[in-house]
Parts: structure tokens; sequence; C-alpha cells
């Protein structure tokens, strides 16, 4: 073998050693023992914004202004790595004054060699911070999310605790409870799936829907049109299930010949203001109720805390009249 | 001393079962307001013994209105689905025991009376 031969043997060697570090995807350098550079893969060049030749021979924390020079590299580097033959995914949390605040992945092995004594590290630099950013929004999404649950469990634990019981057989309190969580489900399904809008005439059609059992007990008579946003429909469904529950108990529902009748205006003041009014008529006589359940308080809360409107209740003999009047549009 | 509560919380629902669990405990119940603002211009009123305060209301954090108690020596518990609400509502709530939400009915009782040293 002559000169030439080795020489060419010796440079294909070498060009294929640097091909191996190239083809590596994350930053990688290659430290001699004083942690010197020898050599880098082209991704630490593009992702560190270096130049190749400023950085070979270079001693790691001279590299780019001091930018490595980090007090746990250096602990990493001088403490935990000569004690052990590899370290992986190492975090550190530093400030590079050309990409800004980074979370790197450190990764240092001592180069195989057959006789086991070599002193080159091989030290790979993975960048985690939007991988880090992710999982930090994903936490804040599932927090958020438990808390959601919470509270919805903590709404059905309200309408479970002040259903009432007394009096009641375990059925007809299931049957109770049940109404009304079966009225929250679909006041959520309706205020939450449609992208919180739907019709006035459409929610009430929807709600009464399940007590028209003979066509003529309950009438919804054709009013405006008139969009309503989420809150809205949460409260009047429930409110109108409440009114609905009342008037099968007690009310115009109790006997086949009552009726139900609901209607509404649109009334233009200064703001648009919504006059629901829930009649009614051919029912048992009526008498205002000795106690003040939980389902009256329903309604007036509803009414006035989230319609921002105002309730009143007729106990009129022919039957029971409600007028809610309420401002459209954004209600706070 | 009359045993009054401030309940402060913006779901209309759980309000509701809130004033009337506690009403029915022989508790005079101020509220239930809704948003910092309403809870505030009910203490100009009347002091209540104690106050139960949701982290999140209508018109924000509730942090405003627990410096408010604070000042005026009215103890509060927090009652949240947070199991650290400090991180949402400030450093003022950290001390303050949470009911949790949902609220347990005994649990609840126990640390108002405790509140107000019963």
């Amino acid at each position: 073998m002559n000169l030439e031969e080795l020489y060419r043997l010796l440079r294909n060697a070498h060009v294929q050693a640097q091909g191996i570090i190239d083809t590596v995807p994350y930053p990688l350098l290659v430290l001699d023992q004083n942690l010197c550079v020898q050599s880098g893969s082209r991704a630490f060049f593009t992702t560190f914004n270096v130049d190749r030749d400023e950085t070979v021979g270079k001693h790691i924390y001279e590299l780019g202004n001091r930018q490595w020079d980090i007090p746990e590299l250096r602990h990493l580097l001088e403490e935990v790595i000569p004690k052990s033959t590899a370290v992986v995914d190492f975090e550190v949390e530093h400030d590079f004054p050309s990409i800004g605040r980074r979370t790197m992945l450190l990764s240092a092995h001592r180069l195989f060699h057959p006789d086991n004594n070599s002193r080159t590290l091989l030290l790979s630099i993975v960048d985690a911070t939007e991988r880090r950013q992710r999982e930090a929004e994903k936490d804040v999404l599932l927090g958020e999310l438990r808390h959601r649950m919470k509270n919805m469990l903590a709404l059905v634990q309200a309408i479970a605790r002040q259903t009432a019981a007394a009096g009641r057989s375990g059925e007809e309190y299931r049957d109770a409870f049940l109404g009304r969580f079966n009225a929250l489900v679909q006041a959520y399904d309706t205020a939450y799936t449609q992208e919180g809008e739907a019709e006035l005439q459409e929610l009430l059609e929807l709600t009464l829907e399940p007590y028209s059992e003979h066509p003529t007990g309950v009438l919804v008579e054709p009013g405006p049109p008139v969009p309503l946003a989420s809150k809205q429909i949460m409260s009047l469904s429930l409110i109108l299930h409440e009114l609905a529950t009342n008037a099968i108990k007690y009310g115009a529902l109790s006997i086949p010949d009552g009726q139900v009748r609901v209607r509404w205006t649109v009334e233009e003041a200064s703001a648009p203001h919504l006059r629901l009014v829930w009649q009614e008529t051919g029912g048992p006589p009526v008498a205002p109720p000795g106690s003040y359940g939980f389902g009256m308080q329903l309604i007036e809360f509803a009414v006035g805390r989230e319609l921002g409107g105002r309730v009143e209740l007729n106990y009129a003999l022919a039957g029971l009249v409600v007028e809610i009047v309420a401002p459209l549009g954004s209600v706070s | 001393m009359r045993k009054t509560v401030l309940i402060v919380e913006d779901e209309f629902l759980i309000a509701i079962d809130l004033k009337l669990l506690l009403e029915r405990c022989g508790w005079c119940v101020l509220g239930p307001a809704a948003a910092v603002e309403e809870a505030l211009e009910l203490l100009d009123d009347e002091l209540p013994a104690v106050a139960i305060l949701d982290v999140t209301l209508r018109d924000g954090s509730v942090t405003r209105l627990a410096e408010a108690l604070r000042e005026r020596h009215v103890p509060f518990v927090v009652a949240s689905a947070y199991s650290r609400p400090e991180l949402i509502g400030g450093e003022i709530l950290a001390g303050a025991p949470n009911v949790g939400k949902p609220t347990e009915e005994h649990r609840l009782l126990a640390v108002l009376e405790q509140m107000v040293g019963a």
C-alpha cells in the first residue's frame, strides 16, 4: 500500500465518521478528554446558529460567547460523567443568546472503544422546549376539565339534595330526581351542542314535548323569532321543566281536560324584552302553595339572576298564570 | 350571636342548594351573591359571621372580596372544585379551609361552626 492509497483510506474513514455524526438528527458534539470539541453534527450548528470552524477545537464552555458555560452542564460534565459511562436526558433550562429560553435534554455517552479506555464523550442536546410547553398546556387543559367535571357533579348533588324526599316513596323520589336530572342533561345538550344558539320556539317544543301526552295538553303558540344564548337556554329549560312538573302534579296537566298555553312577544322598549306567558286552564282550582320549595326558588333565581328579568306568578282561580319578562341580547 | 353566613357563588343551582341547606340548619343567609361587586354591596349593609366563597365569579376572581373580608375580620371558607384554590384566586385563599365542590353537607356545617367558634 503506497502513501496515496493510505491517505485515501484514512480520508474515506474520516468522511464516513463525520457523515455518521452529521446524520444524527439532533445536535451532537464529540468532546475530547479536556472537553474540547472534536466534531459536531450539522444539526448542532443549525440549531444554535454557530459556525463549524468557530466551534471545532474550542473548549465547550468557550463556545458562542460562553453560552454553554451553564452551572448545570458543568456539574454534569465535571461531576456526574466521570463517575458513570452514560447520563441520559439531563434537563437544563437556559437562556441562549441567539434562540432564547429553552429546555434542553442533555445526554452524554462515553464513546465505545474495544479496550474500554476511551475518554471521548458524545454529548447530545435535544430541544424539548416545545414538548414541555405542550405537556404544560395539556396539564392546564386537564385541570380545567377536572374542574368542570366536579362542577357538573355539584349541580347533580344540588338537585339530588334539594328534591324533596319527605312523604315520598323511594320510587317517587327517584322519579322526581331523575326528572330534574334529565332536564339538566337536555338543557346542556341544547345549550352547548348547537354552537350555543337555539330559537325559543325550538326550545319550547323540545322541552315541553314529553309533557304533551295528548295533543291538546301543552300548546305552544307561534311567536316572533327569538335567538337564545347558552345561558338563557339552560335557565329556560330548567324553568319550563319545573312549571311542567308542577302542572302535572297540581295544575292543569293533572286532569285530562286541562291545558297549558305558552305564548310570547318581543317588546321593543328602550331595549328588546321577551315576555313569555305560561297559562294554565281547565285544571283543578288553584291556590298558592303553602311552602316555598326548591322548584320555586329555582324559577325565581333563574329568571332574576340568569335572565336578568322578573317573574310573576298569578294563582288565578281558572289556573296558574306565569309571566316572565327578561331582556334579550347580551345577558350577563 | 346570630349565625349569619354570606354565600358567594355564581352557579345558581349550587347557590340555591347552599342557601336552602344552610337555612334548614338554622343559618341566616346573606346573598347568594354571584359577583364580587354584589357581595361588597351586601357587606355595606351587614357583616356576616362567616362567608363561603366560590373562586371564580361573574366579574372575575374572588380575591378582592377575600381581601375586603379579611380587613373586616370576617372569616371565610372556600367552596371550590380546584384542589388548590390559591393558584387561581391568589395567596389570600391559601389558609382558608376548602369545603370542596361538590360540597359534603356534614363537613360544610362542621367547618362553618368551627369558624364562628360555636
